[in-house]
């Protein structure tokens, strides 16, 4: 039997073909890339991606795009950090509120969701197309990331703390437990909520899933909301890790989340796509760095080469899409 | 009625989590302990002022280049400090030379015997004046947390008070003197656009 390049079967599963190849591709040119502390070092890597990613495709779903999600993680992470080590004085009350690890997280993920959903509003109130309005909210989360660390990183955040980014956990990191699980939430809220549906619908036409009675605006209100939690679960993450949260955490971190979820399958234009490929696309992205830093590849050339994997994706799927 | 269990069920969450993320106290209690806790400000003074001010493995940096391009493992081995056994080591070194330029912090100086160097006298952070000075070991603390509390004690040292009062009357064009923390690996071939990590600027 054999099996055509345009056998649906092969359409479907070309993204995992790729990462296949890619593998056995840098596992030829270096022994260290298969052994298993270098595949858990990967694993742990992508996990801040695979988080960020997961929240970007129901945006991409929706034909939007969320430009913010790099600075609202350096946003959130740094209040996660300072709430964590400094907490709140209030010096003419003598009181001091200390977070513990579980409410620092807490509020930086509410802080997550209050830009997304700051995001979804001024969207949807003033009609402000996807990529100018999450642009802004790159820049003021930045600045608010600046104001609030006043460009120092705040270091040292406790072994507790650390544990999230660098612990284990039944033999696998603890931040690819975590971003299992916010795999798990969204693949439940696309495929087996109403909420997922209208999402599908938003994107492939909104103007008839309009007509159809759904509330288009509270849709993508939640989706940039989710999309906020999302990053800011990524900065939890990239802290507790780095035991500091730095100034410029999540710098272009927006760029390989949208690159995870185009070369895994997603349309930009909206309606098409899953979960499951974005997680695909976010293997591809950090298998495609590690190789990268493996074989010695200039820094340089490191991202040419990524900016050439993101455009054949684009073009694949221009190509399918023309195909269908 | 179900709406009214829910709303239930969410308060108890909302209270169990928040009777789990926050804890009260007195600000005088707190500011009591933390000076009753290991002073890591003075002993980041201690390391400063007694340690790296009057250091005698701080070297003139034309010395290290050149004891650099003519033994580079034995220079390694005498001038620099490591914790890892990297390709990287940071040294103390000491120069002289004129403000060319001043940016965000970054001191530009044209030094006649090593080209250009740069001074970063806003972002001290990272562990490399700790280092470079090789007075602090990682075994006398119990955990990597309070190591890298000595780098952030220090560097505020220098951030906050020597930086500051040092380069309060020095302008752009002046000479000045300068000490502080350099970052070299072995691989490196040019020595000059080298960044610096202050501990010390006088003007000449």
């Amino acid at each position: 039997m054999t099996i055509s390049l345009n056998h649906p079967l092969v359409k479907k599963s070309q993204s995992l073909i790729a990462l296949f190849l890619l593998c056995l591709f840098i596992s030829l040119l270096s022994d260290k890339f298969m052994t298993s502390a270098n595949l858990w070092n990967v694993l742990r890597q992508i996990s801040v991606n695979v988080c960020i990613s997961v929240g970007m495709t129901l945006v991409v779903l929706m034909a939007g795009i969320d430009l913010s999600v790099g600075s609202v993680l350096g946003f959130t992470a740094a209040v996660c950090a300072g709430l964590l080590k400094n907490g709140l004085a209030f010096e003419t009350m003598d009181l001091f509120v200390g977070f513990t690890v579980l409410g620092a997280i807490l509020v930086s993920v509410l802080i997550g969701l209050v830009l997304g959903l700051f995001n979804g509003w001024v969207i949807t109130k003033f009609s402000i197309p996807p990529f100018v309005a999450t642009l802004a909210m790159l820049t003021i989360a930045r600045g608010l990331t600046m104001l609030y660390t006043a460009g120092i990183p705040i270091s040292n955040l406790g072994t507790e703390f650390e544990f999230i980014g660098s612990g284990w956990m039944l033999g696998i990191p603890v931040p690819v437990w975590i971003s299992i699980f916010m795999v798990l939430i969204v693949v439940f809220l696309t495929n087996k909520t109403t909420f997922g549906r209208y999402i599908y619908a938003i994107g492939g036409n909104e103007k008839a899933a309009f007509l159809s009675g759904i509330n288009i605006n509270k849709i993508k209100l939640a989706v940039y909301g989710i999309a906020g939690m999302m990053a800011a679960v990524g900065g939890v993450l990239v802290t507790s890790r780095l035991n500091s949260a730095q100034p410029n955490a999540g710098t272009s971190y927006e760029l390989d989340s949208i690159a995870a979820v185009v070369i895994g399958g997603t349309s930009l234009s909206g309606g098409i796509g899953t979960v499951t490929g974005t997680v695909i696309g976010a293997v591809i992205i950090g298998v495609l760095n590690n190789g990268l830093v493996l074989l010695d590849v200039s820094p340089f050339w490191q991202q040419v080469v990524k900016g050439f994997v993101i455009l054949l994706a684009v073009i694949i799927d221009k190509m399918n899409q023309k195909n269908k | 009625m179900k709406k009214k269990y829910i709303y239930i069920l969410a308060f108890l969450i909302i209270a169990i989590l928040g009777y789990n993320s926050v804890y009260f106290k007195k600000l005088s209690d707190i500011k009591k302990v933390k000076k009753e806790s290991f002073d890591f400000k003075a002993f980041a003074d201690s390391i400063y002022y007694k340690g790296i001010l009057k250091s005698k493995k701080t070297i003139a940096l034309t010395d290290l280049i050149a004891s650099i391009r003519a033994n580079q493992e034995a220079a390694f081995k005498k001038h620099g400090n490591r914790l890892g056994i990297g390709n990287s080591a940071y040294f103390m070194i000491k120069s002289t030379g004129k403000i060319i330029d001043i940016k965000d912090g970054i001191y530009t100086i044209a030094d006649k015997k090593n080209g250009v160097v740069f001074i970063d006298t806003k972002y001290i952070f990272g562990n490399d004046l700790r280092d470079a000075s090789g007075l602090v070991k990682l075994t006398d603390f119990k955990t990597n947390a309070q190591f890298n509390k000595v780098s952030e004690s220090l560097n505020e040292i220098v951030r906050n008070e020597i930086i500051p009062k040092e380069t309060k009357n020095v302008k752009l064009g002046d000479s000045i003197s300068f000490s502080g923390a350099i970052k070299l690996n072995k691989k490196q071939t040019l020595f000059t656009d080298l960044l610096i990590i202050p501990s010390q600027i006088k003007l000449q």
